[in-house]
């Protein structure tokens, strides 16, 4: 079995879809932050894959790794803030629960 | 000093003296007392200055940029010529005696302050009327007068008095409006306001000048002069403090009317003119019979400020006719405005004489206007009833010893050559004239006291009697030249008709007689000091119908609350259906639900947010994939 684009991107997608239906279904804050992660490997993934099978054999195309670096540079600053946020609402609320932390709404 | 920065002298020193009262002193009456009467000195010395030689008679014009807007543009200027250097003259000397009466009259007021600075800037506004030099110019000021007007009627804060001024400046409005009307076709058909120009525009090419364009101006006569229909205001206004009458609501104000009539007779057509002198002449016998069913002092006064305000309406329509049809030369153009404005002058003497007189009786009986129950004063007060006596001989018209013999008779000459019944009406309204001033004289001056406040009445103080003793003496001697300054007597000795000998002993016949037989008919027939009005106990169908004034308030009253009040309630509801309601309140009630359905939105949980991202994401993928292309373009 050769393995080609489309089995990268079949990857990239079902990262991409459990990382989108864990934002969207589970409550815990850390879990939708860790699949917000999720979807961006998922986009690193295929971008990857693309950079790597659009390459001529002597012209190799360096854009998608290129994006990739960039991705996991925000990636990291992300997550930096985002723990940071997710530790400041717990010692204020005592809890990650995203269905208890409606405080502007109320 | 050059002319024209006397002349801003002039016109400022009162507004001076109206911002520096309205600054200092409010609360400080001596003060505004002195500023007031300062400015009133300040403008009657710098007009002598200017009309005692200083001024050499030719027509005077300096003028600045005001306002441009686009190709129209509105200058501000003042022309001193022969007519408003006469008029000059009769506001600076007749308002100064008025601010020296002020200053006796209102010593008890509570809110001089207000008082004296309303008067300051009455001063300027119709100072400002005066000197103008456009159309324009002089309607700002003929409304800033109006404003002073209501401020002052209203002085006393009584709900008689907001009333009062409430009318005058609504009714005045309604002649402002036609006024305004008029000014704006003239600047349409000649493209200026300038008087100078307008009068050479206007007489190089006569048949631009329409009879509509005469008769919208007349409406600001209208109500400014309180002709008929308009009349309503000026009785009505005497709730106003006594020299508040004398100056503004009989000397000067509603002169302006005439006086503007003079300033702009150019504009007048032959027909537009004979409906002015009707209108006049109406005014003139009507007010002389409503003068008959008053009690109050100052209502009479009032009345015979009507009729003597159309006297002088009738004047400037019958004088400019009998120059148009039978003068010859230059000057009989001018008739109209001579005839007019030499009763004006003459007026404004004795009718300020006869206010203040009342002023100093109401002054001395706490504030009693009743005829009736007045009596005897002319012993308690000589000073006070001997110049009253002058004045009413001079409104009467007893032939060489009054002005009003002078000026009246020449209006009933022109009347004579131009339309008899005109003329056998004003002849009717003298005698009537005599009749009802005799009728105030014997009843508040002869015979016994009828009332406590009148038995203990006394002479008023020297600011009060000087102006009173100097008016008299201009209301005695007004007909003769001498006692005006030389710059000034053209308009009065050459701008009048001179008749021939016969009609010259004819008219003073006429004058003798009826002037003579009506104080006498009112001595025999009211008798002095009687203590209640014998036409109303003898006659009171006649006397009804005089104390009805013919109806006109209750009919504007019936117009208003029928006709008015019933189309603002129209106006007012399609106001609250369709402006309030359907527009304004219509587009805040789709911003409230539009608010009310982005609040639903608002669910609190990031879950729902995700999914309205993520069709956010479809949608624009859709776009960007050309899938919404029949959709949006």
């Amino acid at each position: 079995m050769i393995i080609g684009l489309e089995h990268y991107l079949f990857v990239a997608v079902l990262l991409f879809a459990i990382g989108f239906f864990g934002v969207l279904l589970r409550k815990n804050t850390l879990i939708v932050f860790m699949c917000l992660e999720l979807m961006l490997s998922a986009s690193i993934l295929a971008l990857i894959a693309f950079s790597r099978y659009h390459s001529t054999p002597g012209h190799p195309l360096m854009e998608g790794n290129l994006f990739v670096l960039f991705i996991i540079a925000i990636a990291a600053c992300e997550v930096a803030v985002g723990l940071a946020i997710i530790v400041a609402l717990w010692r204020r609320n005592q809890t990650v629960e995203l269905s208890e932390i409606n405080e502007l709404k109320n | 000093m050059d002319l024209g920065s006397v002349i801003c002298v002039i016109l400022l020193a009162p507004l001076v003296a109206a911002g520096l009262i309205w600054i200092l002193a409010r609360e400080r009456a001596a003060l505004a007392m002195t500023l007031s009467l300062g400015a009133a000195g300040t403008i009657l010395a710098s007009s002598l200055w200017l009309l005692l030689g200083n001024w050499d008679g030719s027509a005077f014009e300096i003028s600045t940029e005001w306002l441009v807007l686009g190709s129209f543009r509105v200058d501000a200027g003042f022309l001193l010529n022969d007519l408003s250097a006469l008029m000059l003259f009769v506001v600076a000397f007749v308002g100064f005696w008025i601010h020296l009466f002020s200053v006796g009259y209102m010593n008890h007021d509570k809110a001089r302050g207000r008082f004296f600075g309303g008067l300051s800037i009455f001063m300027f506004s119709m100072l400002g009327i005066v000197l103008a030099n456009n159309l324009f110019m002089m309607f700002i000021f003929w409304e800033l007068v109006g404003f002073s007007s209501y401020m002052l009627i209203g002085h006393y804060l009584t709900d008689e008095a907001a009333d009062a001024s409430k009318k005058a400046f609504i009714v005045n409005r309604v002649g402002d409006f036609g006024f305004l009307i008029g000014i704006i076709i003239t600047y349409w058909t000649f493209g200026t306001v300038n008087l100078v120009e307008l009068q050479k525009l206007a007489q190089a090419s006569p048949e631009a000048v329409t009879t509509l364009m005469g008769l919208l101006l007349f409406c600001g006569v209208l109500g400014k002069s309180a002709q008929m229909p308009l009349h309503v205001w000026l009785p009505d206004a005497m709730a106003g403090p006594t020299p508040i009458s004398a100056l503004i609501h009989a000397a000067t104000m509603v002169a302006a009317g005439v006086y503007f009539l003079g300033r702009s007779f150019f504009l007048f057509t032959e027909d537009a003119l004979h409906l002015v002198a009707w209108v006049g002449v109406v005014t003139a016998a009507c007010a002389a019979i409503w003068a008959f069913g008053q009690r109050d002092i100052k209502k009479i006064l009032a009345y015979s400020t009507l009729s003597q305000l159309g006297y002088m309406v009738a004047a400037f329509g019958l004088g400019s006719l009998y120059g148009m049809h039978h003068g010859d030369g230059n000057e009989a153009l001018y008739y109209g405005i001579g005839a007019s404005m030499f009763h004006l002058t003459t007026h404004a003497f004795f009718k300020a004489l006869l206010f203040l007189g009342s002023g100093s009786v109401i002054h001395a009986c706490h504030h009693e206007q009743d005829i009736f129950k007045m009596g005897g004063l002319l012993k308690k007060m000589p000073i006070t009833g001997f110049t009253f006596l002058l004045g009413v001989i001079a409104i009467a018209g007893i032939p060489f010893i009054s002005a009003g013999f002078f000026s009246k008779d020449l209006i009933l000459y022109v009347a004579k050559q131009t339309s008899l019944p005109a003329f056998y009406i004003l002849t009717a309204t003298a005698l009537l004239t005599a009749l009802y001033m005799g009728r105030l004289f014997v009843t508040a001056f002869l015979g016994k006291p009828n009332s406590e406040h009148a038995g203990h009445a006394k002479e008023s103080p020297w600011t009060i009697y000087v102006p009173l003793v100097v008016l008299a003496a201009f209301s005695v001697g007004g007909g003769y030249m001498v006692m005006y300054p030389e710059s000034i007597r053209e308009v009065i000795s050459h701008w009048v008709p001179h008749p021939g000998a016969a009609d010259h002993k004819l008219m003073i016949i006429i004058s003798a007689v009826v002037s003579l037989l009506g104080l006498g008919l009112a001595r025999v027939f009211y008798g002095a000091g009687s203590k209640s009005d014998r036409l109303e106990d003898t006659v009171p169908v006649i006397y009804g119908i005089s104390r009805s004034k013919f109806f006109f308030d209750e009919v504007y009253g019936y117009y208003v609350k029928k006709v008015q009040d019933r189309l603002a309630d129209v106006a007012g509801f399609l106001d609250a259906l369709f402006i309030s309601g359907l527009m304004v309140r219509g587009s805040a009630a789709v911003a409230g639900l539009l608010g009310i359905a982005a609040r639903r939105a608002h669910t609190g949980s990031v879950s729902t947010y995700v999914w309205w991202f993520f069709f956010g994401l479809l949608l624009f993928g859709a776009y960007a994939g050309g899938f919404l292309d029949g959709i949006i373009r």
